[in-house]
């Protein structure tokens, strides 16, 4: 069926229902854990754009949606919802995961919520909710809406979609108000790992419209003319484009202080990357979360006073051997194959340099350069060790110059990739030879992304190479996924156990920040000696902005926001800092 | 009549066939759209899991007989479910039809009536300059996909030339109205995807009208007529060409049924969003309730027009209605 017309890598659709689950998993990057010990947040206000006063300017947003919009705004439908939250719909602070504080928590910024504080032993959180803010349709804002919200997704499982009540098997068993401004959280166990889940990843709705809806079927809801706390209204929607308008109430604003600035915008649904980048190469979209082949020549170069990408890396791509294989099975083989692949090289030929290249101990850099050790990062490309290794653990060439055991049984092996990502196919061949020379025998099988997922979470597969679909809020929940053995069967494909490792996972949520840096070590050399996963790149964020009529966005030297308009709650975060030019 | 209730017997058990099939295709499928959902999140949690699967009427345990019968019933009543992003499917399918049967449907007609015209006249002027080039040039081009056409399109005239846009079926930020400019605006989206399918399915009806018009034309009435004096238009189409254009006729009947499923190349080249895009995006994204729905569309259609055509030869041709 693919026709041709443009390849499309992975990344590059990341929409509504069209590929569906990728962009789910791509909606889900933007996730970070809050890793604030005992955090009391200071109760200043987020903190807006530069030129006071001066409203006005239609921004047109652009995104490959892949399908046409259906004009549901339900913020619990995960189809939809990229076009809800953080436009409509807020949560109670905001978490970045491109930001840290000195000791690598993440930044958090209070939203809907003015503060918010741990118990000492990590089970009990406590939110104190803004006062004066108001819902689009002009009744106030209360701690209410915040109980009623967390219930609500306890009354109808399916929008509890982060599990993170007791009952779908998270740790949450009660969410209570609190004299008439506080909201208490009560989990069952040390829970810091589901603060990101709770104040940043969850939307809060109005009472006085859901409430009267049946509470069990509020996953089903269209909400078609959605009333929330956002900076923007949904003005208008047609299957082609979505038109949002200034909320002119939003609380953020103060007088003389307008927010947001941008008095409209516009997001049009794009069935394919090629009418989406021309779009943006004709410079008629502004704000653009695109892979664009040949960047440099296609878009920058046609205004490089003004245009401008940068593609933050939040997670890794990575060789997964599958630890049931025989030989795979030999520490010996895995350490040949990290070793005999040139990171660098992969990131070049295969990506472009738009990916960078990732190292042995699984922390994304330059994102979380907080929790990486260099003295760990043991494992890196030496073709010539990989082959001693090989060599000091028994293997010997063969006719065909493939390394085998004593029993005759080739290094050769096939790897499972999704059919359709141009970038990983090209990475892969470069791979295939990186291992060919240090006599190690791969093919390459492409799979659709269904029976692909299937087979890696089921084990069915020799090597397969991915990312994981939930990233990282920090580095620590990238690991939990890739390592931790209750994960077997879904996110830890290599199929890697050991009782240390789970032991360590577990004490994270409970554990201060200083402690949290030592698991993470630990972790990290657990990667680099164990190699139960071989990173190869880091997956990145698309994004591409134009600076002729706005300002105000984030860049690598002010990362405020995850960039990318399908990031929310950051899209939200965004929309209050963009301000018109000229 | 005995002719007419065959068919339409013929009809019915075929429909029941066709539904049947789509019932039990998706049930033996491996997966279903809501670990599909769901699989992407943290951990698989199993209540919500539960729920959507209710939501979309899949692995619900329930009498598979009982089920077979709401289905039925439900085909009848057009309540389909919803969608992976929980839209209705009939809303979803209604939303789409029209940007099709715009496109695909008039260039099909385009098409017929370009074609059969044309090889009408190439076999009456056989040997001529219209007969030495367009039915050999058009019966080439006929045997490229259309999408590798529409390719081509885009390259000369929508990034070459820029005259066309190359994608979508309206501009952006524009709102659908019945003003003229909109019209116009949708007119442009339509005329490459458009220009695609006249190309390459003209050169058939090009191909099967000549052949068919240059039998008739050795027939003994049309002798007949030359030999009265009858102007040679007159032969031409009332003598000729009506009789040549039944086995033509009958053909677009039943091409038209194929319309909405011959749509997705090149709804899926030119990103327009119609019926042959949704089943694209619906394979893709495993949306099983919005497949089941499209799958039986296109066989009902597919099945009316050939009912169609079967009752549109009895109407044109008694020797059948004999049989």
């Amino acid at each position: 069926m693919d026709t041709g017309m443009t390849s499309t890598p992975r990344g590059a659709c990341r929409g509504i229902g069209h590929q569906l689950t990728r962009s789910v998993r791509f909606l889900t990057l933007a996730v970070a854990i809050v890793i604030v010990a005992a955090c009391g947040s200071s109760s200043s206000g987020p903190t807006a754009s530069a030129v006071p006063g001066k409203v006005g300017g239609k921004l047109i947003v652009d995104n490959e949606s892949g399908s046409t919009w259906t004009c549901q705004f339900n913020p619990f439908n995960p189809a939809v919802n990229i076009t809800s939250i953080g436009f409509v719909y807020e949560p109670l602070e905001f978490v970045n995961i491109l930001q840290t504080n000195p000791d690598g928590s993440a930044k958090v910024t209070p939203w809907l919520a003015t503060a918010s504080s741990w118990s000492s032993d990590y089970e009990t959180l406590t939110f104190t909710i803004r006062s004066g803010v108001m819902w689009s349709d002009g009744k106030p804002f209360t701690a209410n809406d915040v109980v009623y919200t967390f219930n609500a997704l306890k009354a109808d499982a399916a929008l509890d979609l982060n599990a993170l009540w007791a009952s779908d098997k998270g740790p949450l068993t009660s969410v209570a108000l609190q004299g008439t401004d506080q909201v208490v959280f009560t989990f069952n166990s040390p829970a810091q790992s589901y603060f990101y889940y709770v104040a940043d990843q969850t939307p809060i709705i109005p009472q006085h419209i859901w409430g009267s809806l049946d509470q069990t079927k509020l996953d089903s809801q269209a909400d078609t003319n959605p009333v929330g706390t956002g900076p923007y209204l949904m003005s208008n929607c047609s299957q082609n484009n979505i038109k949002y308008l200034r909320n002119p109430h939003y609380w953020q604003a103060t007088p003389g202080h307008p927010v947001p600035q941008v008095q409209e915008v516009d997001y049009p649904a794009f069935l394919s990357n090629t009418p989406a980048n021309l779009e943006l190469a004709q410079g008629q979209a502004q704000w653009g979360a695109q892979y664009i082949p040949n960047i440099q020549s296609y878009y920058i170069a046609k205004d490089p006073a003004h245009r401008h990408y940068w593609f933050p890396p939040t997670l890794n791509v990575s060789l997964f051997p599958n630890l049931t294989n025989p030989l795979l099975s030999n520490l010996a083989v895995r350490q040949a194959i990290a070793m005999a692949i040139n990171r660098s090289q992969v990131s070049q030929r295969g990506e472009s340099g738009y990916e960078p290249a990732a190292n042995q101990t699984g922390i994304v850099l330059p994102t979380y350069q907080s929790w990486y050790h260099k003295s760990l990062d043991t494992v890196t490309y030496n073709p010539s060790m990989a082959e001693h290794v090989l060599q000091a653990a028994g293997f010997t060439k063969n006719s065909s110059g493939i390394y085998q055991n004593a029993q005759g049984k080739p290094l050769s092996f096939t790897i499972k990739t999704i059919s359709g990502y141009t970038d990983w196919d090209a990475s892969l061949q470069v791979i295939t030879q990186e291992l060919k020379a240090v006599g190690i025998n791969v093919t390459v099988q492409d799979e659709d992304s269904d029976p692909y997922t299937t087979d890696t979470q089921g084990g069915n597969f020799q090597l397969a190479y991915g990312e994981m679909p939930v990233a990282g809020p920090g580095p620590y929940y990238e690991l939990r996924q890739l390592l931790f053995s209750g994960n077997i069967g879904s996110t830890n494909y290599s199929r890697y156990s050991s009782a240390q490792t789970d032991a360590l996972i577990n004490q994270y949520s409970g554990a201060t920040v200083a402690q949290q840096q030592q698991i993470v070590q630990q972790l990290s050399t657990v990667m680099a000696t164990d190699i139960p996963v071989i990173p190869v790149t880091e997956g990145v964020d698309w994004y591409q902005y134009d600076t002729t009529s706005f300002g105000g966005w984030p860049t690598q030297s002010d990362p405020y926001a995850q960039p990318p308009v399908w990031a929310y709650p950051d899209n939200g975060v965004v929309l209050t800092h963009l301000y018109p030019l000229g | 009549m005995r002719y007419i209730a065959r068919r339409l017997g013929l009809f019915l058990v075929t429909l029941w066939a066709a539904l049947t099939v789509n019932f039990i295709i998706p049930r033996v499928m491996p997966g279903n759209e809501a670990t599909a959902v769901l699989a992407t999140f943290r951990g698989v949690n199993p209540a919500a899991l539960h729920a959507l699967e209710i939501e979309f009427g899949v692995n619900i345990h329930q009498n598979i007989v009982l089920t077979y019968l709401q289905y039925i019933a439900n085909c009848f009543t057009g309540q389909f479910g919803v969608t992976a992003e929980r839209n209705p499917v009939i809303t979803e399918i209604m939303g789409k039809l029209p940007w099709t049967l715009g496109l695909v449907g008039v260039t099909t007609v385009l098409a017929f009536a370009a074609g059969t015209l044309v090889g009408a006249v190439s076999a009456w002027r056989r040997g001529g300059h219209l007969d030495a080039i367009l039915p050999p040039l058009l019966f080439i081009v006929a045997s490229f996909p259309v999408f590798f056409v529409g390719l081509l399109l885009i390259f000369a005239f929508g990034v070459t030339l820029n005259w066309f846009p190359l994608a979508s079926n309206y501009s952006i930020g524009a709102t659908p109205s019945f003003s003229l400019s909109f019209i116009g605006d949708v007119l442009d989206h339509a005329v490459l995807p458009g220009a695609a399918l006249v190309i390459v399915t003209a050169g058939l009806w090009i191909y099967s009208m000549r052949n068919n018009m240059i039998s008739t034309l050795a027939e003994d009435y049309v002798k007949m007529g030359r030999a009265k004096g009858l102007p040679s238009w007159r032969i031409m189409f009332d003598y000729a060409a009506r009789n040549a254009i039944l086995p033509n006729l009958t053909g677009f009947a039943m091409q038209l049924g194929y319309v909405l499923g011959g749509s997705i190349l090149i709804e899926y080249t030119f990103s327009y969003p119609g019926l042959g895009y949704l089943f694209y995006t619906s394979t893709t994204d495993h949306d099983l309730p919005l497949m089941q729905a499209l799958f039986l569309f296109y066989t009902f259609a597919v099945l009316i027009c050939v009912l169609l055509a079967d009752l549109l030869t009895a109407g044109l041709d008694p020797r059948t209605r004999e049989a």
